[in-house]
């Protein structure tokens, strides 16, 4: 056995440890599994390597910090409220069109912060009820949330995972907004109408009227939808006119927010921002130990030995490995998994088009979240329906999880019959 | 009394801050990239920013050793450390102003082009944060080992996508921080593209002849091993590039790709009059596929998982046991410089330039029996 | 200018994640929220 397999399962054992036996938070694991692989590779407790490691998401706590309180703002405000009480008035004679727009809703969270979690835990929980008063189950609101979060962090404009992957090779995230499109929106469809269909196909629209919060919609008009607005002008605005100051995602985010305190009910500014960190600190810690975990792979070698190892399979079988070693090291995190074995995959598929193939392989670490312990998605979208247990959830969504897996697949294989058609730059 | 989670908050508050400080002052020191002893063929030393003021004070500005001949002639330029992470390129340039007399002309070297790049170290890379060499008299020499881009806490935020000024190119935001994709840089630009703008602004200014750009590539790169030129240097590019194969060096040209921008070899030849030529070594320690990574790699650059990938097919330069030591890479450089340099005043004979006592492939590489090889040898050679 | 605010914006996040350790019940989730503490602290001195 080599020095390197040694360090890693070293790594793993420790992290599995944490996770189980001690039930420390998976963040607090890392750390432990990233101080024994160093400590087993001969380099002492590199504190330095520890530290610099985290560096690499400074910029992505930000991102996701600021969506947090973005959502938190919008949401107190009375905005999601109204989206949905519009959404559902609109469309309610079109069922189907109907859950099509609430996965929509469900994903957006996750779209404009890359997080599964933040779709999980705002839009889902909002929507949860909404798709039960349609006569949903709440095993299956459930899945089609869990799937929603999962879909709209893989779901342009933000997909972290797909900037790890291209970041890696140095590839630009550019380009990515048509295929990333293209992977997610049929799945959502797919799974939604999968889940949600045979229950809506006879909707009483007037007993779910009487369940809908249509005050702040009446109360404010169309100035409560303005804080979406202006944070979906500003992004649209710094990625097509140039010569507009590039103010990043963290401060759109915070304008929109700030402007959102004054487009609909009162919000007690402080409270928000302070429930804000706290529902994304455990996200943000995962950040820190995955930063660690990395640099101590790379550190002590590990990260060599297993993208050797990985791109020394033959050819066909690299797909299998992708389908199994991509989720199940999202165990860990999924973009861990996107860092770790996503960047190797790119380049072992290196004759395919690089930016469908980051995209699908992003697509695919997007199943880590769905993979136990951590399974952020599924754990939280049996929470907001009240549900205790949720392996129910994981089993429903085998099926379009099976699903997303050839999807991904198919579009690496075609990925250079694709490009002119879909990789516009 | 207190609340035991105000106790427990405070240990781990103070257990944090325990750590930001001793981390940090470690990544304080980081701001000394290394003396260099410059040698006896040194006639001035100058700051980049006499050049361009706008630098004056930050971080970008860096030192310009100048070489004066006994007599007039051409003037040619030596970029080390575009990347921080690059070692060779940095220690080319600095064996050279160590050492070399220049007889005609003048030459320029900047051994530290980003210097702010050397300030730091790109994090999950676990780059060595120092490389040492012994030198002739047996006392260490200590040099810094940086990273590709500029430092973060020099500019800071990057955008979403960095847009090249000049040509409206676009790339991922982080080579917002990348020299070699910043040429010839903005006036008011952030501070990469200014140390860009005042580098062409020197090379303006002094009717800089020869720029010589010293690089190195992971072995999983295509351009490797390889001398980019600009096509106004493809003349004495070709004739310097069968010197060197003569001298038993593998190299290859490659035509500057014309729709690829920012980079010295395409920009520097057409907003200045510089021929300018770009040059790549094999650096195990910034490749994607290494192994463990530390100062023996990067000297030595012997590593099983690059042996592994040779055997996969997956790099452009052979690999063995024997890595590539750095007097290798060094070599190549420093042999390449020699035998464009001698090209360039063949061809440009009324601003020759000419120089002696540079170390060279065969003393620097070929000529040892393998044992001082991975920084001793190249030691011998430093002041 | 954009540095300035986006110091400003990790002196915000830093702030609350600080504020947060505090009023976390568990010792392991404290030690998570020092972890967020470390780089936001050097990047907010721009120190690293």
């Amino acid at each position: 056995m080599s020095h390197e397999l040694i360090i890693f399962l070293a790594m793993v054992v420790t992290f599995a440890a944490g996770c189980f036996a001690l039930k420390l938070p998976v963040s607090i694991s890392m750390v432990l599994s990233a101080v024994i692989g160093a400590l087993v590779g001969g380099q002492g407790i590199p504190l330095r390597h520890l530290v610099e490691g985290t560096f690499s998401y400074v910029d992505t706590v930000l991102v996701i910090t600021c969506a947090m309180i973005f959502m938190k703002v919008v949401q107190e405000s009375g905005a999601l409220d109204a989206l949905a009480s519009l959404i559902i008035e609109k469309f309610h004679k079109v069922p189907a069109l109907l859950l099509c727009l609430i996965m929509l809703v469900i994903m957006f969270p996750g779209m404009i912060t890359g997080s599964s979690t933040a779709a999980v835990l705002s839009a889902g929980s909002i929507m949860a009820p909404v798709l039960m008063l349609m006569g949903i189950p709440a095993l299956e609101t459930a899945s089609i949330i869990a799937m929603g979060g999962l879909l709209g962090m893989i779901a342009p404009p933000v997909n972290i995972p797909a900037m790890i992957i291209g970041g890696g090779i140095d590839i630009p995230y550019v380009g990515f907004e048509l295929p990333l499109t293209l992977l997610t929106f049929p799945l959502a469809i797919f799974t939604v109408l999968l889940f949600g269909y045979k229950y809506v196909k006879k909707l009483d629209y007037e007993a779910i009227k009487l369940k809908l919060n249509n005050e702040p919609r009446e109360k404010y008009g169309f100035r409560i939808f303005i804080p979406i607005l202006l944070a979906l002008v500003l992004m649209v605005l710094n990625k097509a006119v140039p010569s507009f100051p590039s103010l990043g995602m963290p401060l759109i985010f915070l304008i929109g927010a700030a402007v959102g305190l004054f487009t609909g009910n009162k919000i007690k500014v402080v409270t928000v921002c302070k429930d804000a960190v706290q529902s994304v600190l455990p996200v943000l810690g995962i950040l820190m130990g995955v930063g660690m975990f990395i640099q101590v792979m790379t550190l002590t070698g590990v990260r060599g030995f297993i993208v050797t190892s990985c791109l020394s399979l033959p050819n066909g079988l690299l797909y299998v490995a992708m389908a199994v070693a991509i989720p199940l090291f999202g165990a860990v995190s999924s973009y861990g998994a996107a860092s770790v074995l996503g960047v190797p995959f790119l380049l072992a598929f290196m004759s395919s088009n690089q930016i469908i193939t980051a995209s699908a392989i992003s697509l695919i670490a997007a199943l880590g979240d769905m993979m136990p312990p951590t399974a952020l998605a599924g754990i939280f979208a049996a929470q907001v329906v009240g549900m205790k247990k949720y392996t129910p959830v994981l089993k429903k969504c085998l099926i379009p999880a099976l699903v997303l897996i050839v999807w991904a697949i198919l579009f690496i294989i075609f990925a250079n019959q694709l490009a002119p058609f879909i990789v516009l730059k | 009394m207190m609340k035991k989670n105000t106790i427990t908050g405070a240990i781990c508050l103070v257990l944090a801050l325990a750590i930001a400080t001793v981390t940090g002052i470690n990544f304080i020191e980081l701001k000394n990239p290394g003396d260099i002893i410059p040698g006896p063929g040194v006639s001035e030393v100058h700051m980049l920013s006499e050049y361009f003021d706008g630098i004056a004070g930050t971080n970008g500005d860096t030192e310009i050793y100048v070489m004066q001949g006994k007599k007039p002639g051409g003037k040619v330029l030596i970029l080390g450390g575009t990347h921080g992470n690059e070692p060779s390129g940095y220690m080319s340039a600095i064996t050279f102003i160590e050492n070399a007399v220049v007889d005609e002309g003048t030459v320029y070297v900047i051994p530290y082009t980003n210097r702010s790049g050397m300030t730091h170290n790109d994090a999950q890379e676990a780059s060595p944060q120092y490389i040492h060499f012994s030198n002739k008299d047996g006392a260490v020499r200590t040099f810094r080992y940086g990273s590709r881009a500029t430092n973060p806490i020099d500019q800071w935020p990057d955008p979403d996508v960095y847009v090249h000024a000049a040509s409206g190119q676009t790339l991922s935001g982080s080579e917002t921080r990348n020299i070699n994709r910043a040429y010839p840089g903005v006036e008011n630009g952030n501070l990469t593209e200014k140390v860009a703008y005042a580098i062409t602004q020197m090379i303006k200014a002094e009717n800089v002849n020869l720029t010589f750009d010293l690089h190195e590539a992971s072995p999983e790169y295509p351009v490797i091993n390889a001398t980019v030129s600009h096509e106004k240097g493809m003349s004495v590019a070709s004739v310097g590039l069968m010197e060197l194969q003569f001298a038993g060096i593998s190299m290859a040209l490659e035509p500057s790709p014309v729709n690829l921008h920012g980079l010295t070899h395409r920009e520097l030849g057409d907003y200045t009059d510089t021929i300018p030529l770009l040059m790549e070594t094999a650096n195990a320690s910034q490749g994607r596929l290494r192994g463990a990574t530390n100062e023996a790699l990067a000297l030595t650059g012997i590593d099983k998982a690059y042996e592994k990938s040779a055997e996969l097919g997956m790099l452009y330069v052979p690999y063995d046991e024997n890595g590539h030591p750095i007097e290798e890479r060094v070599g190549r450089h420093l042999q390449g410089i020699i035998e464009y340099t001698k090209s360039y005043s063949e061809q440009y004979a009324d601003a020759p330039v000419s120089f002696s006592n540079v170390p060279g492939y065969a003393e620097l590489f070929t000529d040892s029996d393998g044992s001082d090889l991975g920084g001793a040898r190249l030691g011998q050679y430093l002041n | 200018m954009i540095t300035l605010i986006y110091r400003g914006i990790i002196g915000l996040v830093l702030v609350f994640t600080v504020w947060n350790l505090f009023t976390e019940e568990k010792v392991t989730n404290q030690a998570n929220a020092a972890l967020v503490v470390i780089p936001m602290i050097l990047r907010l001195l721009m120190i690293k």
